[in-house]
């Protein structure tokens, strides 16, 4: 499903990650460790091709990243679901409109569009809500307005940056779970976190990420 | 088909989403636009000024005084057929003395036994040309008459009038254009500014997925919509203006003018306004896109 081969990346002051080699089958939930700045976001962008490679090739779900156009790009992103480590809501529309984006853009009925607002808005607990600007949630909630936002237009991949940045403990746990449950719908996930402490134990492959090289654990 | 609703009600939506950049933008939209409505109506209405000016010129010729009043009517005759000469009207010799009594209060006739006066003619000219008009080539044409005397005229002033008008209209084409270049160039980069305050919405839309046609086509409906919105502003506010000049020349000018305002003009204005809204906010949306 995901699949990098000699990926090489530097960011222009440098930083960057170095041949990374790695795969994640579908139907897969795989967790990414590393200290904050190893590199972690970087490898999510180059995923949803935000970035492309220096060297070295990046796949997802049939799609890859050498010459890859505007337009395949675009229809890539449309197969993956993210959540943003700085959640990247628009800010001039509510809450409902921001989840029912990817909809529009995928250019579902305008009538099947309210329920699956909905559905998605009960999944991640933030019912009641729907008329609410960015401004008008708090961190966390913002930061589920932006997992609603991914999954509701059930996508194959499932990339999750540090989504629980701005949740308490037991969120943080909750949403973990969550996770797994849109997984067992057969959801490919890979989630970013720099807390071990919340996904060890879990049975998952984990990828490991330090001074730009990749490790599984 | 829902997707192109959507897509177009975004459009508006996001007029009153940016309420306040939505406002400026149509807010120095309307200043260009009826700044160039007010040229272009000043363009139409400025050969009335000299046309009525016109109606003001006045040849008067005297014929010799052995010239009767049936020979002046046939002279007369002659002087109309000549180019840029509108109407000629005699004044016959017993016509001179009602004047000369008007003026002076003494029956001249009476006073001397005879009459002195000569017969006449007050000519008016060619009003409605929009091109200079050489008062002397008249006067040439009319000396060439031999029972013709004497010839009145105002001829510095009118070569006044129509030398500076003949200035100003050669000058008016080069300064409309100036003016409506600064207006485009203020109308494209006012929608090109409320595109890049909203680089944001675009960068995240294209990391949804969304393909470049759906990011630009809201841009473009907002921008003709606040270009078309300015643009039918401008017309109660020309017309107002048309009116309200009109009142001033007539409650404090002797002038008897009223201009006149054409909707031709809004109309150019609107479909100008709304292609280069189209554009500007176009080019403005792909210039954001990777
Ligand atoms: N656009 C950029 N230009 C230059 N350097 C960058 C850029 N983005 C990230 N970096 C650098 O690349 C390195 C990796 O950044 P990245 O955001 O991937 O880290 P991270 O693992 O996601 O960190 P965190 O846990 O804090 O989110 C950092 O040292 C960062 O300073
Ligand atoms: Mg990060």
């Amino acid at each position: 499903m995901i699949e990098f081969q000699n990926a090489s990346y530097a960011h222009n002051k440098g930083y960057g990650l170095n041949n990374l080699n790695m795969s994640i089958d579908e139907g897969e939930f795989t967790f990414l460790i590393g200290p904050t700045g190893s590199g972690k976001t970087t490898l999510m962008r180059l995923i949803y091709f935000d970035i492309i490679p220096d060297s070295g090739i990046v796949k997802i779900n049939g799609f890859s990243s050498p010459g890859i156009t505007q337009k395949k790009i675009a229809m890539a992103r449309q197969s993956i679901g993210m959540v943003f480590q700085d959640y990247k809501l628009l800010k001039d529309r509510n809450l409902f409109d921001n989840v029912a984006l990817p909809l529009h853009v995928l250019g579902f009925k305008s009538s099947e569009i309210p329920d699956r607002v909905d559905e998605a808005l009960d999944l991640v607990g933030l019912e009641g809500k729907e008329g609410h600007y960015p401004y008008e949630l708090s961190g966390g909630e913002q930061q589920r307005a932006s997992l609603a936002r991914a999954i509701i237009k059930e996508p194959d991949v499932l990339l999750a940056d540090e989504p629980t940045g701005n949740l308490d403990p037991v969120s943080s746990f909750e949403l973990v779970r969550l996770l797994e449950t849109i997984h067992e719908t057969g959801t490919t996930i890979l989630m970013a976190s720099h807390n071990y402490n919340l996904i060890k134990g879990r049975g998952r492959q984990i990828l490991e990420l330090k001074n730009g090289q990749l490790r599984i654990r | 088909m829902d997707k192109f609703f959507y897509l177009i009600t975004e459009g508006v939506k996001n007029v009153w989403r940016h309420k306040v950049t939505a406002f400026t933008a149509m807010f120095s939209l309307f200043v260009a636009l009826y700044i160039v409505g007010v040229l272009a109506t000043a363009g139409n209405n400025a050969h009335k000024i000299l046309y009525y000016l016109r109606s003001k010129y006045k040849i008067e010729v005297f014929f010799k005084q052995d010239v009767s009043n049936e020979q002046a009517v046939g002279i007369i005759h002659k002087i109309k057929k000549i180019e840029g000469i509108r109407s000629a009207t005699i004044i016959e010799k017993e016509d001179a003395i009602r004047i000369f009594k008007d003026q002076f209060g003494e029956n001249i006739e009476e006073l001397l036994g005879y009459n002195p006066l000569p017969a006449s003619a007050v000519i008016n000219i060619e009003r409605n040309r929009r091109d200079q008009l050489v008062i002397e080539t008249m006067i040439k044409e009319i000396r060439k008459i031999k029972q013709v005397d004497e010839i009145r005229y105002q001829g510095n002033l009118i070569n006044k009038i129509e030398r500076n008008f003949k200035k100003m209209m050669d000058y008016f084409p080069y300064a409309s254009i100036v003016i409506i270049l600064i207006s485009i160039l203020i109308i494209y980069n006012t929608i090109k500014l409320s595109v890049y305050s909203r680089r944001d919405l675009i960068e995240t839309l294209q990391l949804i997925g969304a393909s470049r046609t759906f990011i630009k086509f809201p841009f473009v409906i907002e921008g003709v919509l606040i270009g078309a919105i300015s643009a039918i502003l401008v017309a109660p506010a020309l017309l107002f203006s048309v009116n309200a000049m009109n009142y001033v020349i007539s409650r404090f000018s002797s002038f008897n003018i009223k201009i006149s305002y054409d909707p031709m003009i809004l109309f150019w204005m609107l479909v100008t306004v709304v292609l280069i809204a189209l554009i500007g906010s176009y080019r403005a949306a792909s210039g954001f896109l990777k």
